[in-house]
């Protein structure tokens, strides 16, 4: 199957520039699904860690968002248990104009970011609202477990 | 041609269907989730059968795991009945034999554990099954 030039485009372009702290690889069998991680940014609980991904351009991408999902376990309250990612830009905000390179910046941001508001995790985001200290050292604790290799 | 959608977002996505509901209309006559919410590698499933009224399984609740490997969906998964049953593709373990259920047979990557459940529930209302004694109501494998 040909790949579209899209594509073709930002995968050179994720080789040949790669963002900082992030890593994106096509699967040589399937030219469409990455092998990403992040790193935690720093003066976040998740500093120090490295976090796997995956990443998925479906049929109709870029009319439609790519599918992404957290590998590592992470405690996050937009991130579920099963690794899925609430974040506007991977949904109703999502615009052709976005790339991939946009979307794992946008999930190192949130990583930065945590918003309890908008929570994907509940019991987490519970967590975070209630007992901001406690939630961090748990996403520490995580962090120390699950994303250092 | 369309692109080939990998393991993990395929299973993803039976699971949001899953937890929708199968197939409208239905009355939820077969079910499916996640036996641990906690594991990112989706691995092991439950399921559920509603015996296929007029048959000797009717108002009976099977359950089954259901095995997604890591090749799945290009191999079919492993099915097996928790809740003992008398039928043909199923032998004394519990196993659904994968040499007997069509469906697993001729497997095809866009089947999915929907698929199988739905097969399976028609394999018991098939007239050579269809009455056939079952196991005292209640026992498991």
């Amino acid at each position: 199957m040909a790949l579209p030039k899209r594509i073709i485009k930002e995968t050179e372009r994720l080789m040949a520039e790669p963002v900082p702290g992030i890593s994106a690889v096509p699967h040589d069998d399937n030219l469409r699904y990455f092998d990403v991680t992040i790193d935690g940014p720093t003066q976040s609980p998740y500093e120090g860690g490295t976090f796997k991904l995956e990443l998925f351009l479906p049929d109709d991408y870029p009319m439609t968002p790519p599918k992404v999902r957290f590998l590592t376990k992470i405690y996050h309250p937009n991130i579920d248990r099963l690794g899925r990612i609430c974040l506007d830009v991977l949904k109703g905000n999502w615009s052709p104009a976005l790339q991939i390179r946009t979307i794992l910046l946008s999930i190192q941001a949130l990583l930065g970011a945590p918003n309890p508001d908008d929570p994907l995790a509940n019991d987490v985001a519970q967590q975070w609202k209630e007992d901001q200290n406690t939630a961090i050292a748990t996403a520490k604790e995580w962090t120390e477990k699950y994303a250092k290799a | 041609m369309s692109a080939k959608v990998p393991r993990n977002f395929r299973l993803l996505e039976e699971l949001e269907k899953g937890e929708k509901g199968l197939g409208a209309g239905k009355s939820y006559a077969c079910s499916y989730g996640l036996e641990d919410g906690d594991d990112l590698l989706m691995t092991n499933w439950n399921g559920t059968i509603l015996g296929p009224p007029h048959s000797s399984y009717e108002n009976r609740i099977y359950s089954l795991k259901i095995s997604c490997g890591p090749n799945y969906p290009d191999t079919p998964p492993e099915v097996s009945f928790v809740t003992r049953v008398n039928i043909p593709c199923v032998d004394k373990n519990g196993r659904v034999d994968p040499t007997k259920l069509p469906c697993l047979v001729q497997w095809k990557r866009e089947f999915t554990m929907e698929t199988i459940l739905i097969e399976l529930r028609r394999y018991m209302a098939l007239p050579q099954n269809k009455k056939l004694p079952q196991p005292a109501e209640g026992t498991s494998y």
